[in-house]
């Protein structure tokens, strides 16, 4: 059961980080369609993608236990920023491989000192980890006083969030799925059960000081990766932007549903947390507060660590009753939901004859719906826009009977069963929206350039 | 055992502090101090350092008999060679750090020009002689060894730095100190207790900001100055009490909550303040007499030209002190940081006291920011941003465990005079905030590893 807790599927910790995102989604589509399109959907990639992996990097410690927060993760971003923009500007690391492996292994050095003074000089981790924060601000300050230099010439058109294929999503999809292999493995089953009782895991001969080591590696490759992301984003270096990170970070590490006690946590609801935060900031950037705009994000995301820790206490109280939903499964049914206020917010009642256009430009989302598919593969023939959203919604009813039948048929063997299934079929969908997308990307109005900016102020300037 | 003291200790003894005292009076003749006071604080040197050893011998000399009794028959005739190598494996981290401290001087004398005087030399052999002095001798403290340790650094840093930096030692520089330390101080209460049971409040800074700012902008709306104080100390303890109500259930993670609490008051306080003006997030208005007076560096208490704040201090401190050792709510607050289940059978509420810690870290943060207001003058949200982690480290740099049930509001005061010390000497030597921070941050692990250390996995299964 506990062990099981690890998989989507499994774990009720998920709804509420599903519940909100879809929340956030529904009201930032409502507010902003702009958001969905390739050039949206591209840049809020850009800017999400160094707070999606600054997560991973603090999940990972984090499941190691002992309440291992790493509060110098901002820093951290922020120091290989600064490294790498003047090693650049001293010529000496500029090709695409020597990056990578400079901050991967800036990274990981790091990430390996911490964790060989959590195990020997036995500190808590906490105060190695308020220790490097401190001293980490303050070498970046003396490194570069003020934002300035370039990244390498060919990081540049990353950071340009024109399109939905970008390097940077092939980083994220890529730290993602290696997590999710990873997670199968005999060492993250070592990991978990050091994380829920360290001393339960040494008597059973897990070699723990190896374990932690190997966590402290992976946190190190994704600060490295998520350093990498920093620096397409702003394409300069900047001793301060880091830092910001932190408290952000932990907030959606939190939001995700990882215990911060140790031993419960995961990719997918990271992920799901870092989303949800980026979302916050921008839908809270439409609508306009002006001058207060940065006091109204900063209360917002206090508020919403909050209610998401009052939760999670209230959970266990709300698990005997909903025990049996599958978090997957509201996913799935959410995003249907999703999906129609999507088309009606993009969908032009004024001009129903422009469907190539409209096409283009609305279907999007990375987690819309299976309804994407039939959508999009009807709009290839000139069907009217009413047509369209009348085949939308059978295929939708179509698809929610079948997942119906299919979870009820498979419910009372195994939950598990399911989900590679579930799997594939989410998949195959995103693949091919994305695919359309990427195709017909030339039709995608509006620049974002000015928005994108404008996001990524918000989402991590608060 | 007899108790007096055998002669060749009492020699040791006499040897050393006429060393100490010797020394005293060269630098003291070399630096040109009129002859009355070199003699003086020679004949204090001599007596002090004579003092001191006789009572670390006295601690000492049963806990080393006790020890050398007990190994004795076990080795014979130890060699030489045996002695020396188990030598070096007891005192394997005194020895790697003075290597390190010693590379890190040479490194520095070899990089920075200028760095290499004769200054820096004794200041080097000062911190050596501190370094082995503090973890030789506390081995023998069972209790109060951070304590100790605290007073040994904060006694070395404030002999370097009276010598390398000219004026530190005068009274108008301690004066500042002790303002500075009087904010961090009081800022630190909340901290120590809540500590005290095993929790941590990150809200702290922003609770100072916001009362500082919110307590400007209602003096602005024209409210008595004294009622607009008592509202912003209300609020602060309010804040404490949601704090503790909403973690009472996951105290393992207050941290975090406390963080999110903390970011949801300033972000209302500011939207709060900067509706319908044209300064966001600043306000502007007039300080009233009294409460600059308070905190204001050329402040007088009675005439008497101390700064007010540094007596609230430091009556704060000698109540805190006396109350937590000797009231009944603070021996339950020993308790129930020790062991929650015993403190439960001793039926006494888990709850209310938690909730109340968090409370007395509210008023206290509201009294810092309130208090500070009268320091600059000036309404900023930012004024509590330093204390983030200041406060925390004062706490740990003291001695308080994290763990909860052991420490106090005396460790506190002594890990913050250390703090305070040293950044004064960080920002005499001439260094910028960006490098004090860098410093700080490499500090505060050693200072923790001296005495926090916990206990190996195979001793605890």
């Amino acid at each position: 059961m506990k062990l099981n807790a690890s998989s989507p599927s499994g774990s009720t910790y998920l709804l509420v980080p599903i519940l909100l995102l879809f929340a956030l989604l529904i009201v930032a589509v409502i507010r902003s369609p702009s958001l969905i399109s390739g050039t949206g959907i591209g840049s809020a990639l850009i800017v999400a993608a160094p707070l999606v992996l600054a997560t991973y990097a603090l999940m990972v410690v984090a499941i190691a236990g002992r309440g291992t927060v790493d509060l110098s993760v901002g820093p951290l971003l922020g120091f290989i920023n600064v490294t790498l923009v003047q090693l650049h500007g001293a010529d000496l690391v500029s090709s695409p491989l020597a990056v990578f492996a400079y901050v991967i292994a800036a990274g990981v050095a790091y990430q390996l000192v911490m964790g060989l003074i959590i195990i020997y000089v036995r500190v808590q981790p906490i105060i190695v980890a308020l220790s490097g924060y401190l001293a980490l601000s303050g070498i970046n300050l003396v490194i570069m006083p003020r934002p300035s230099g370039t990244a390498p010439d060919w990081m540049m058109s990353w950071g340009a969030g024109t399109s939905i294929f970008s390097p940077v999503l092939v980083i994220v999809v890529l730290s993602t799925a290696a997590w999710l292999v990873f997670a199968r493995s005999a060492f993250c089953g070592h990991l978990r059960m050091m994380g829920f009782d360290e001393r339960a895991a040494y008597t059973s001969g897990v070699r723990i000081n190896a374990v932690r080591l190997g966590a402290h590696c992976i946190a190190g490759v994704f600060s490295g990766l998520a350093a990498l992301t920093v620096t397409s984003l702003i394409g300069s270096g900047d001793p301060t932007q880091g830092t910001t990170y932190t408290l952000i970070a932990v907030t959606a590490l939190v939001l995700g549903g990882t215990s911060l006690a140790g031993g419960r946590g995961g990719a997918i609801g990271s992920l799901i947390g870092a989303l949800n935060l980026f979302l916050i900031g921008y839908v809270l950037a439409t609508f306009n507060f002006g001058g207060i705009q940065g006091f109204v994000t900063e209360m917002a995301y206090g508020l919403i660590l909050v209610l998401s820790f009052l939760l999670s206490v209230a959970l266990p109280y709300l698990q005997r009753h909903i025990r049996h939903v599958s978090p997957f499964l509201v996913f799935v049914a959410l995003s249907m939901l999703f999906t129609a206020v999507m088309l009606h917010a993009k969908y032009d009642y004024g001009q129903p004859a422009n469907v190539q256009e409209s096409t283009a430009s609305f279907p999007a989302d990375e987690r819309a719906s299976s309804a994407f598919f039939f959508e999009l593969g009807e709009s290839a023939s000139d069907f009217a826009m009413s047509a369209n959203q009348k085949s939308m919604a059978l295929a939708a009813l179509l698809l929610v009977s079948v997942v119906f039948i299919l979870r009820v048929s498979v419910a009372e063997a195994k939950t598990r069963l399911m989900t590679p299934f579930m799997y594939v079929s989410l998949l195959i969908i995103i693949l091919v929206v994305i695919w359309l997308l990427a195709t017909s990307n030339g039709h995608a109005a509006q620049s974002f350039a000015s928005a994108k900016k404008q996001a990524w102020m918000i989402a991590v300037g608060a | 055992m007899q108790r007096t003291l055998s002669p060749f200790p009492m020699w040791v003894g006499l040897v050393i502090a006429a060393l100490i005292a010797g020394l005293g009076t060269g630098l003291g003749f070399w630096q040109g101090l009129p002859a009355q006071n070199v003699i003086l604080y020679t004949a204090a040197t001599f007596a002090l350092v004579l003092w001191l050893w006789q009572h670390v011998v006295a601690v000492g000399s049963s806990g080393t008999a006790a020890d050398s009794a007990s190994t004795a028959p076990g080795e014979a005739h130890p060699s030489a060679r045996a002695a020396f190598r188990k030598f070096l494996t007891g005192n394997r981290g005194l020895l790697l750090a003075l290597l390190l401290l010693l590379g890190a001087f040479l490194i520095a004398s070899v990089t920075v020009s200028g760095f290499f005087t004769g200054l820096n030399v004794i200041a080097l052999l000062i911190l050596i002689v501190l370094l082995v002095f503090a973890v030789r001798v506390s081995k023998f403290f069972i209790n109060n060894r951070s304590a100790f340790i605290g007073l040994t650094v904060l006694a070395g840093l404030f002999a370097i730095s009276s010598f390398t930096i000219e004026g530190f030692a005068s009274a108008a520089n301690i004066k500042s100190m002790l303002v500075f330390a009087s904010f961090l101080g009081l800022a630190c209460v909340g901290q120590t207790f809540v500590a005290l049971l095993g929790g941590l409040d990150l809200s702290i800074p922003f609770v100072i900001g916001s009362s500082n700012v919110g307590l400007l902008y209602l003096i602005k709306l024209g409210v008595p100055s004294w009622i607009a104080v008592i509202v912003v100390l209300l609020l602060g303890t309010f804040i404490g009490f949601i704090n503790g109500i909403l973690s009472l259930r996951v105290q393992g993670q207050a941290l975090i909550l406390t963080l999110g609490v903390g970011f949801a008051v300033s972000g209302l306080t500011q939207i709060m303040t900067s509706i319908g003006s044209a300064q966001m997030g600043n306000v502007y208005g007039k300080v009233p007499d009294w409460l600059r007076n308070l905190a204001a560096m050329n402040g007088k208490t009675f005439g008497l030209s101390v700064p007010p704040i540094i007596l609230i201090w430091a009556g704060m401190a000698v109540l805190l002190i006396y109350g937590l050792k000797n009231t009944v709510y603070g021996r339950y607050l020993y308790a129930l940081g020790g062991n929650r289940i015993c403190a439960g059978q001793l039926m006494f509420s888990e709850g209310r006291y938690w909730v109340g810690t968090f409370m007395v870290s509210g008023i206290f943060s509201a009294i810092t920011g309130s208090l500070l207001l009268g320091w600059s003058g000036g309404g900023f949200i930012g004024v509590g941003q330093p204390y983030l982690f200041m406060t925390l480290a004062a706490v740990v740099i003291g001695g308080t465990s994290l763990l909860g049930g052991y420490g106090g509001y005396g460790f506190t005061v002594i890990g913050v005079l250390v703090l305070q010390v040293l950044t004064s000497f960080l920002v005499g030597i001439g260094l910028t905030f960006e490098w004090q921070q860098f410093i700080f941050g490499l500090l505060i692990l050693p200072m923790v590893a001296l005495y926090a250390r916990s206990a190996h996995i195979r001793t605890q299964v």
